[in-house]
């Protein structure tokens, strides 16, 4: 199925793009969605492990499944300098 | 208080002289006070708070000054703490200013920000700001997280039990490595300014934004309304 997935700070330029249209499995999680994202777009292969991830408003961990109807967003992880 | 001082402030519709007056009863807590926490301290004391404990056990690197105008190079291999009191309390003699040459810990934090009206985040590690996060929701006290990486800086507003938490929003952080963080040497000051924005209205008993996220290299200014996860095991219902 195809997820409509938005995309904040870097990776709009990236991307290219505020949504971005991803193909992922029913049942797939969001391990799965970050997956994708990094296939299709490999410059932001660096954050994968600690990419900031939302469903539904909500920001949730890895192993959070995903419906079709879902609000996704992606964000570059959390930046920790002073 | 001198309000005079303060009179193009007051003008501010949203501030006026009655924000001012309460922006003068409140007290600050800065846990760090490097790139980001000596421009939020220079901004907040210039704004008219009533008093601000300055936290920080480091003294200052020749590879702090790219990145503050506070310090100097005349500064260098002086507490951080120490030299923000000394500097800052000269801006305005209305402000307590008190630096505390301290290393905040799981043991005494408790004791540091028990007073505070308000948390300000100038840390530059994860697992201090989890502490502070953990401490805030415990005991009630709103606070400021921002951080800053290349040329992102993020800023977030935390209100216990009403906005989502710091756990909230990291779910996915792995153990931290200590590594030498990029910063582009313009971005604390800016980000400072958002974080200060954003404490003034948690002072004046405002609704904070949400989770800022400002790229000021490609000139990308996000803010993520995020809610409160009700599995949070900080500030979770469970």
């Amino acid at each position: 199925m195809k997820i409509a997935v938005k995309i904040f700070g870097r990776y709009k330029d990236i991307t290219g793009k505020e949504t971005i249209q991803l193909d992922i499995m029913d049942g797939n999680t969001l391990q799965d969605v970050v997956n994708a994202f990094v296939k299709q777009y490999p410059a932001a292969e660096k954050d994968k492990s600690r990419m900031m991830v939302t469903k539904n408003n909500m920001f949730a961990s890895f192993d959070t499944t995903v419906a079709k109807e879902d609000e996704i967003t992606l964000a570059p992880p959390v930046v920790s300098g002073g | 208080m001198e309000i005079d001082r303060y009179r193009r402030q007051i003008l501010v519709k949203e501030i006026g002289q009655k924000g001012q007056k309460l922006l003068a009863s409140k007290h600050a807590i800065l846990i760090g006070g490097g790139g980001l926490g000596s421009n939020s301290a220079n901004l907040l004391i210039r704004m008219g708070i009533e008093s601000i404990d300055i936290i920080d056990y480091d003294t200052i690197d020749k590879t702090n000054l790219h990145r503050t105008a506070v310090f100097s190079e005349q500064d260098v291999g002086k507490s951080k703490a120490l030299v923000l009191q000394e500097r800052l309390q000269s801006v305005n003699t209305d402000v307590q200013v008190k630096g505390i040459n301290k290393k905040v810990t799981s043991k005494n934090i408790k004791s540091l920000v028990q007073l505070a009206d308000v948390i300000i985040d100038g840390t530059d590690n994860i697992p201090l700001r989890l502490l502070i996060n953990e401490t805030a929701i415990k005991h009630k006290i709103p606070w400021v997280y921002a951080g800053v990486y290349e040329t992102v800086g993020m800023v977030m507003a935390i209100l216990p039990k009403k906005t989502a938490c710091f756990q909230c929003i990291t779910p996915n952080i792995p153990d931290s490595k200590t590594q030498e963080i990029p910063v582009l040497g313009s971005l604390p000051a800016t980000i400072a300014a958002i974080q200060c924005n954003e404490t003034i209205k948690v002072l004046l008993g405002k609704q904070p934004a949400g989770l800022l996220i400002y790229d000021v290299w490609n000139q990308y200014f996000d803010i993520l309304d995020v809610k409160r996860n009700p599995c949070c095991p900080i500030c979770g219902k469970k």
